[in-house]
């Protein structure tokens, strides 16, 4: 048996509870798989809804191409370990058009390479239904979401029009042209990710816990070279850093710090210590202001 | 989330080990009118219980500059406000929840809009908390806004209030003032069945007995806001609650695994003991509690759990499993107080659906008798209802669903009326009454219409206010009949 806090057992019978009432109601869900901490938890969430039944709906992960290779190697690692059904989705056109994180900025790489890479997966799968992750306490906009959030048409999301979710009851009826993004893991928190992998004894991306890594210093942020396709600017030079990652996302743009954590405990300690917000370390939240609702309102996660 | 507030309050070995404060975890839903104050109230909460890291306090410094909201002050509502369209116009469209935690109490604060327009958010917010913060501007008193907000409070289940007097700083601290509106609130609080109503004069601006307590009010011997919320009981169920688990979903797996998942809404099971299907009426005996950590003995009110039963039942999806002693009611007809949602008004001739724990009812038809009037708080007949309003109804179910009143088991007494068109929740309801086997429409149904009422109805006209009255008495006598077991179907007369 886990050892959990009463408040974690509380969250993760309210997150099975989601993900049975979408799965009831919808008729093509599938699950966004982003292979970092919230989708670790977010897949184990899954498993136990509908243990020993397998999984009634497939993984969606959207590649940009330009994910860090120890996540692509952790994600085909748990898919074969757990006998997942994988699905991994690349926006080709725009791949073949280099459209990178380096020669354009954050928004127009997000929205071609992430928002619209995405609606065309679940166009293509015919999907009515994507769990996802994303928890209130993460951005101000997340904040206001409800846990079936309608999208309209186009997958686009208006604010002003949320479904009243009253008490428990999540209604799941769509109107013409709607889909669905449903949120399992709403009133979790960052802390309550870490508590819960840890009490669970869940394997994370090794990225998470800080190592020996080559970086440069980039306009304030330390930045990992996962590859060889990343151009160096003049005079700089890869120099090998203890760092970890506090979020994963594509390597350009996940800004990386400088930690001796190398293990479970003392990343909690000092996840717990920290003084900023996860998302600082996130670069494409910050190009503009309301920068999230705006990708969210056509159609980012 | 604050992790600096937990990193101060929690070592790693609480982490690792940790202590229980589930009990202690309290849902806070802060409502009132228009700029009364709400998101500064809670930013201003955040900002002094150390909540805030430091990038979001760097934030919010640099946008209060700009937008040089409250003179050279911090803008604390920055904090709460997270839509573009929220900021641009300084207005809450839609909830905000928020986490934290103190060293006694971890918090879910569910901040919701003042506006008229948005009330349907507020209303979900409501439905969310164990307990509301009613925040009155001191200038202004209790306004009609308040007096909905309290309604809405009180139809979701709340039962524990704080009215925060705000703007203290703003009428010179003054005691009387504060009394008088304490006196108002208590008075109109006497419509609800609140259990417990505590104010507490507060400016949230300065400060002033939020977190800190105030040197400006020294007559004011009562807790600060945290000092309360960190201390009041949440809400809990009672010991000896019946058994509920409505059944969403039947999971199969090899070696003939069949099990009913759902999440326990009230009771407690134990393996070896008779389960009882409440719409068919079929028993098992339990025979596992199954999860993926492992078989358990017993299940509370709140675990998601897969019950395997000794004999297969026919049942699926929208069965309520239960006890074998108290059941609920297989009702078709019910009534109910709702608070109507949708920006379309109540239409009699719009195709509607029941949708309780896990089941979804078609409605055969909803007729409204009451309104609340915001002004007196009190009941005042009528034939329809439109977004804000909270109305009685009575609704005929198209089929027979298991049900219990909503002051008896809340969460299987509550539901939602969804257009069955474009699939739209427009009103919330707890049920206040149920009968069963009355909509069970054979030959034998008696349908009471104009003709057949007309020498009781005689003295009514073609006016809404007649009209109300004439479905009135229709409805008594449908109650009446179907007492002495008459199946009854009312005509509406519209």
């Amino acid at each position: 048996m886990t050892a959990l806090t009463s408040h974690l057992k509380l969250l993760e019978a309210e997150s099975i509870h989601i993900f049975r009432e979408a799965a009831a109601q919808f008729r093509a869900p599938v699950l966004l798989y982003s292979i970092g901490k919230d989708s670790t938890v977010l897949l184990h969430l899954a498993r136990k809804a509908f243990w020993p039944a397998k999984l009634p709906f497939p993984l969606l992960h959207v590649d940009t191409t330009w994910k860090f290779r120890e996540m692509i190697a952790f994600r085909d690692r748990t898919a074969s370990e757990m006998g997942l059904d994988l699905i991994v989705h690349t926006n080709h056109d725009g791949a073949a058009k280099n459209i990178n994180p380096f020669d354009y900025p954050p928004s127009v790489y997000t929205d071609i390479m992430k928002t619209q890479a995405l609606r065309q997966a679940l166009d293509n799968g015919g999907y009515d239904a994507a769990f996802g992750g994303a928890r209130r306490d993460e951005e101000a906009s997340r904040a206001k979401e409800r846990v079936f959030s309608f999208r309209a048409g186009g997958h686009s999301w208006d604010p002003r029009l949320q479904r009243p979710e009253m008490w428990q009851l999540l209604n799941g009826r769509l109107g013409k042209d709607e889909t669905v993004r449903v949120f399992p893991m709403s009133n979790w928190t960052e802390a309550d990710v870490w508590r819960y992998i840890t009490l669970e004894q869940l394997d994370v991306v090794p990225l998470y816990f800080a190592k020996e890594r080559p970086t440069v210093e980039r306009d304030g942020q330390i930045l990992m070279v996962d590859d060889e396709r990343m151009p160096l600017k003049p005079g700089e030079k890869p120099t090998m850093r203890k760092i970890r990652f506090r979020t994963l996302g594509c390597y350009p743009l996940t800004a990386a710090i400088e930690s001796e954590a190398a293990d479970l405990d003392s990343l909690v300690t000092e996840t717990l210590g920290a003084r900023v917000s996860e998302r600082a370390g996130r670069l494409i939240d910050h190009d503009e202001a309301g920068a999230m609702e705006m990708k969210k309102r056509e159609g980012y996660f | 989330m604050t992790l600096a507030a937990v990193s101060q309050t929690e070592a790693l070995q609480p982490v690792l080990q940790p202590g229980d404060k589930s009990e202690a975890m309290l849902r806070l839903l802060t409502c009132g009118s228009v700029d009364d104050g709400k998101s500064t109230l809670i930013g201003r909460l955040l900002w002094d219980a150390a909540g805030v890291t430091d990038d979001q306090r760097a934030q919010v410094m640099h946008a209060s500059h700009a937008r040089a909201v409250n003179g050279e002050r911090i803008d604390f509502s920055l904090l709460l406000d997270g839509l573009v369209a929220e900021r641009e116009q300084g207005i809450t469209i839609d909830i905000a929840w928020r986490y934290f935690e103190t060293e006694r109490r971890r918090f879910v604060i569910i901040d919701s809009p003042g506006h008229e327009q948005y009330t349907r958010n507020m209303a979900t917010g409501a439905s969310h908390a164990d307990v509301a913060i009613l925040l009155v501007d001191a200038r202004h008193g209790v306004k009609r806004q308040t007096r909905r907000h309290a309604a809405i409070c009180n139809l979701v289940g709340i039962k524990k209030v704080i009215l925060a007097v705000n703007k203290m700083d703003q009428i010179g601290w003054s005691e009387e003032r504060y009394r008088a509106i304490e006196e108002d609130f208590r008075s109109l609080a006497g419509n609800f069945s609140f259990t417990d109503i505590t104010s507490i004069p507060v400016a949230a601006l300065t400060g002033a007995n939020v977190v800190a307590r105030s040197e400006e009010m020294p007559w004011y011997g009562g807790p600060t806001l945290l000092e309360y919320l960190e201390s009041v009981e949440a809400r809990t169920e009672p010991e000896d609650a019946p058994f509920r688990m409505p059944v969403q979903m039947v999971l199969r797996a090899a070696n003939d695994f069949r099990g009913y998942a759902g999440t326990v809404t009230s009771g407690t099971i134990r393996v070896g003991e008779r389960i009882v299907d409440a719409r068919s009426g079929l028993g098992a005996t339990l025979q596992r509690i199954s999860t993926m950590d492992g078989d358990l003995a017993s299940a509370s009110s709140g675990d998601a759990v897969t019950l395997v039963l000794d004999t297969d039942l026919d049942i699926s999806r929208g069965a309520v499993l239960t006890e074998t002693q108290r059941r609920p009611t297989n009702a078709d007809v019910i009534e109910a107080r709702l608070v109507w949602l949708s920006e379309k008004p109540f239409d009699p001739e719009a195709g509607y659906l029941l949708r309780t724990a896990t089941d979804l009812t078609p409605v055969t038809s909803v007729s409204v008798s009451t309104l609340i009037d915001f002004e007196t708080l009190s009941s005042t007949q009528a034939h329809t209802c439109s977004m804000n309003d909270i109305a009685d109804c009575r609704i005929l179910l198209g089929r027979s669903t298991a049900l219990d009143l909503f002051g008896d088991l809340p969460l299987t007494g509550n539901f939602v009326l969804v257009n069955a068109l474009d699939g739209a929740t427009v009103a919330g309801g707890v049920i206040t009454w149920v009968q069963t086997g009355a909509a069970a429409v054979g030959d034998n149904v008696l349908v009471l219409d104009r003709a057949r009422l007309s020498g009781l109805c005689a003295d009514l006209g073609d006016s809404p206010e007649d009209r109300a009255e004439y479905d009135r008495r229709a409805q008594e006598v449908a109650i009446l009949l179907r007492s002495a077991g008459v199946p009854v179907l009312i005509e509406t007369d519209r």
